[in-house]
């Protein structure tokens, strides 16, 4: 049986959301990235809302948002793997994740989507992926959390 | 400068645009859902798809820091409202409002929006320069639209005519104030004589047209361009 091989790429963009699938996504593309020694970036946007300007310091202000790039930072160092971990203060994130990998040149952005029924109905996909997958000019990978116990 | 522009037809999608290339923050309320989201395929990041005539609304798109606020949507009903919640409400320095029935005008200065822009007043005022008018030729609103700067144009018949401009009665509040003779402007003098051909150019409230057609154009029916 012939060996799996992964595709190769330079520069990756990983996506923080700050939720429990950050590390299972960040480990992947750092296994991936080793042999190559392909470069990382760990991005997490925080949104900000018209009401601020920009600039507003929001995030910097929180240790949430510390812990989620201290918590990337952690996957890639217990790996031997260097890892680019920034924060961005942005109106939308699917456009600053694109307008990041389009000024980091990266060849690959990857979203972690967590599995998640919308009132127990449909599967919600959000907006920033859509987007994503419209706008951005490299490969997009999309891992998808595993269904949680007892959900249909 | 942050500009908030309400309502994504093509004078507010244009006017995002010219503003984003200018580097100004900008961010246009469109309460469309398919509209909005076309212009921002187009433009970008920009849009917020809510109704901007919503108070809550505008505070989310950032009215309370806004330093200009243009409500350029199609109903003159929504921009005054916009510009009403963002100049009392909100505290927005500057209101720009497209006003689109002329007969508005009057009630959104009344109001207090800061700025308007009346695109049927613009284009009747280009097509009135370009036909030969007999009429008195409204140049242009002062102040706060109480006063106006006209011109007659003197032909014959013109009871004006072989006058001095002291010997005309003049309506409460209106003067002479120039004559456009030969082409070159020069002050109105009170023993000047008019002559066919002068363009007199009066100010005054903007209801003394009557009385000044009376006084310069008369009621000669040749001397009225049909059709306007």
């Amino acid at each position: 049986m012939s060996e799996l091989i992964a595709p190769a790429f330079r520069r990756a963009v990983i996506a923080l959301a700050g939720g429990p699938g950050d590390a299972r996504i960040v480990r992947l593309v750092a296994e991936l990235a080793k042999p190559s020694h392909a470069e990382l970036a760990a991005v997490h946007v925080v949104e900000i809302g018209w009401s601020l300007p920009l600039d507003a310091d929001v995030a910097g202000q929180s240790d949430r948002v510390q812990q989620i790039l201290d918590a990337a930072e952690a996957v890639t160092e217990e790996m031997k793997v260097p890892l680019d971990a920034v924060l961005l203060q942005a109106r939308d994130v699917g456009a600053a994740l694109v307008d990041e990998a389009m000024e980091r040149d990266a060849d690959l952005l990857v979203l972690g989507l967590p599995y998640r029924k919308r009132f127990g109905g449909d599967f919600a996909i959000g907006r920033t992926i859509p987007y994503v997958l419209k706008n951005a000019p490299c490969a997009v990978w999309v891992v998808r959390e595993p269904k949680a116990e007892g959900q249909p | 400068m942050f500009v908030l522009v309400v309502g994504g037809g093509k004078v507010g999608y244009y006017l995002s645009k010219e503003l984003i290339e200018s580097g100004h923050e900008v961010v246009l309320m469109e309460k469309d859902r398919g509209r909005a989201d076309q212009i921002t395929d187009e433009i970008g990041s920009v849009v917020v798809a809510h109704d901007g005539c919503e108070g809550k609304y505008l505070g989310e798109a950032g009215c309370a820091r806004a330093d200009i606020v243009a409500a350029v949507t199609g109903d003159d009903e929504d921009n005054l409202v916009i510009c009403q919640m963002a100049k009392h409400h909100f505290d927005v320095r500057r209101t720009i409002a497209r006003v689109n029935n002329p007969k508005n005008e009057a009630l959104f200065r009344h109001l207090g929006v800061d700025e308007i822009i009346s695109p049927t007043r613009m284009i009747l005022a280009s097509i009135e320069q370009d036909i030969p008018v007999h009429e008195l030729l409204h140049l242009a609103a002062l102040g706060e639209g109480e006063l106006e700067i006209i011109e007659a144009h003197l032909q014959d018949g013109s009871p004006a005519i072989g006058r001095a401009p002291g010997d005309l009665t003049m309506p409460p509040g209106c003067s002479l104030f120039a004559v456009v003779r030969d082409g070159v402007a020069t002050p109105l003098l009170p023993d000047m004589t008019l002559r066919v051909g002068d363009k007199v150019i009066a100010i005054g409230p903007s209801d003394c047209s009557a009385s000044l057609h009376e006084q310069l154009i008369g009621d000669n029916p040749e001397a009225v361009t049909p059709g306007l």
